[in-house]
């Protein structure tokens, strides 16, 4: 079963470009772990939020907006698609994910079609 | 005849049917309806051939040869044919099912049922629902709710373990002490809810019989874990004392004064065999600690007296490993006795310091009690008519409005 590991984080918290490496360092560890284990499927970061521009659909149509689709505080930062065999093996996962302090990982199984 | 072997047969081994096909077909629906389905044949079968000489394997192999067949229907999607009629087990299923025990398949249910990824109120109805056999109707009432809104929970959570595919497995040794710990904290917060209406005339104290059960299948199938044990003494002993909290006018009595001669003395005694078998274990934990201040607190019984300074220093030992605000307040009530009112009313304030338990009518008791120990007699009716606009059970604002009077007396 497929999984996608939604990684949510606040972008304006604090970071020390050393600790930054770390993250980074973190992520590079976890994904060579998913690789070998033979789970991951793909995974990237994204840019910052303010690069984000969303398609809107309302009732007078299509319109375009600067900014993310939900102007929240912890904004969608990256994510991991792995395919495990069950929640409990994706949450172990999860759980490993990198994130800073307040931010969090959303575990969201695929369509199966 | 017929319907008598088949309610035996069901409260025998309905729960273990159930459990048994979930974990085998990893589908909870497929589950309840097979069972459901093997119940409605074996009326029709009974009648023709008479009652088989093993009925719950007769249940469980039919329950089995229907689960099949909806799993084997289920993959052949879109093919609309109407349903074919399933034939009633055969002998030889019959004798062979017999020969295989159904298997006790109920811990892993119970861990599936209380998985921290579904909805907190969720997971005690499913348990009960799933383990007890509890009805819709039955889990409305005790959780206050409608029936709808019970179908629309456990509809949801159901569809959450198919869909995230939540495994029907007992976790492995790194989740273990979290998920057993879900369990544990959601049969602790269904029985506190079950526990509060003292009357136990309210539909939620029907639950608390159930709970006892429950408690005694988790001894059973973890009998090696301590907070296990002890989280069932404390049910043990709560359900002990649930004669003596009313008086004969329905009103409710504190704990103090209850009449030791009403508690129950059998549930008494498996309060303190659990309570022996967690201490050999020797790994102490939160529950332990709280259903050692109810054995306490039921030593009275034969002592006589509340030994108030063994329930002050395992007040002490709870608060150091899980602080609540709920256990301060206790705390300061069992400090009385010790240290005096006023010592006691500084202890009850600093843990209210700010301000989260004034929606808590204990809270407002405890005052009221220290106070007019203290002879703060206008603090004390003041609080006890805060503590009283606060309650909402009829036996516990009925014993208030009581001592309300007593004290203007």
């Amino acid at each position: 079963m497929q999984y996608m590991l939604l990684i949510y984080e606040d972008e304006a918290a604090e970071r020390s470009p050393q600790s930054l490496q770390e993250v980074v360092g973190a992520h590079m560890r976890l994904a060579a772990e998913m690789r070998e284990k033979g789970v991951l499927v793909t995974g990237d970061g994204l840019q910052t939020s303010d690069t984000a521009t969303s398609v809107r659909r309302g009732s007078g149509g299509v319109t375009v907006h600067d900014g993310p689709f939900p102007e929240t505080r912890e904004q969608l930062g990256g994510y991991y698609l792995i395919d495990v065999a069950d929640l409990d093996a994706a949450l172990a996962w999860a759980k490993q994910v990198p994130v800073v302090e307040g931010g969090g990982v959303e575990v969201r199984p695929l369509m199966i079609y | 005849m017929i319907e008598a072997a088949l309610d035996a047969a069901v409260r025998a081994a309905g729960d273990r049917i159930i459990t048994a096909l979930a974990a085998r077909f990893r589908d909870l629906d497929i589950a309840e309806d097979s069972c459901a389905f093997a119940c409605a044949a074996a009326v029709e079968a009974w009648r023709l051939h008479g009652v088989p000489r093993d009925p719950a394997a007769w249940l469980y192999a039919a329950a089995r040869r229907r689960a099949l067949d909806l799993t084997r229907r289920a993959r052949v999607r879109g093919a609309h044919r109407p349903d074919p009629p399933v034939p009633p087990p055969t002998p030889e299923d019959v004798v062979l099912a017999a020969f295989e025990p159904i298997p006790d398949e109920r811990l892993r249910l119970i861990f599936t049922c209380c998985h921290p990824a579904l909805a907190d109120e969720a997971r005690i109805a499913l348990t009960l629902r799933v383990i007890c056999g509890l009805s819709v109707a039955r889990l409305a009432r005790a959780f206050l709710t409608t029936e709808t809104a019970m179908i629309q929970r456990l509809t949801r959570a159901k569809r959450k373990i198919a869909a995230a595919r939540i495994p029907f497995e007992i976790p492995g040794p790194e989740a273990w002490p979290e998920r057993l710990e879900a369990v544990l904290a959601a049969l602790e917060i269904a029985y506190a809810q079950a526990y509060e209406d003292a009357a136990g005339a309210g539909d939620a104290a029907g639950l608390a019989g159930e709970m006892l059960r429950l408690s005694r299948v988790l001894c059973e199938l973890l009998p090696g874990e301590p907070e296990v044990l002890g989280l069932a003494a404390m049910i043990h002993l709560g359900e002990a004392r649930r004669p003596a909290r009313l008086d004969g006018a329905g009103h409710m009595v504190p704990l103090t004064e209850q009449d030791p001669a009403r508690w129950d003395a059998a549930l008494l005694h498996e309060a303190r065999d659990l309570l022996a078998g967690a201490a050999v274990l020797g790994r102490s934990g939160p529950r332990q600690i709280l259903a050692a201040i109810h054995a306490a607190h039921a030593s009275r019984a034969e002592t006589g007296e509340t030994p108030w300074e063994r329930i002050l220093a395992l007040y002490d030992a709870l608060l150091a490993i899980r602080p609540s605000p709920v256990a301060a307040v206790n705390r300061a009530v069992a400090l009385e006795t010790v240290v005096g009112p006023l010592r006691a009313l500084e202890c009850l304030e600093a843990a209210n310091a700010d301000g989260r338990l004034d929606a808590f009518a204990p809270c407002h008791v405890a005052r009221a009690h220290l106070a007019e120990r203290a002879g703060h007699r206008d603090a004390a009716k003041a609080a006890l008519a805060r503590g009283l606009a606060l309650t909402s059970t009829p036996a516990e604002q009925a014993f208030l409005r009581r001592r309300l009077a007593g004290m203007s007396g």
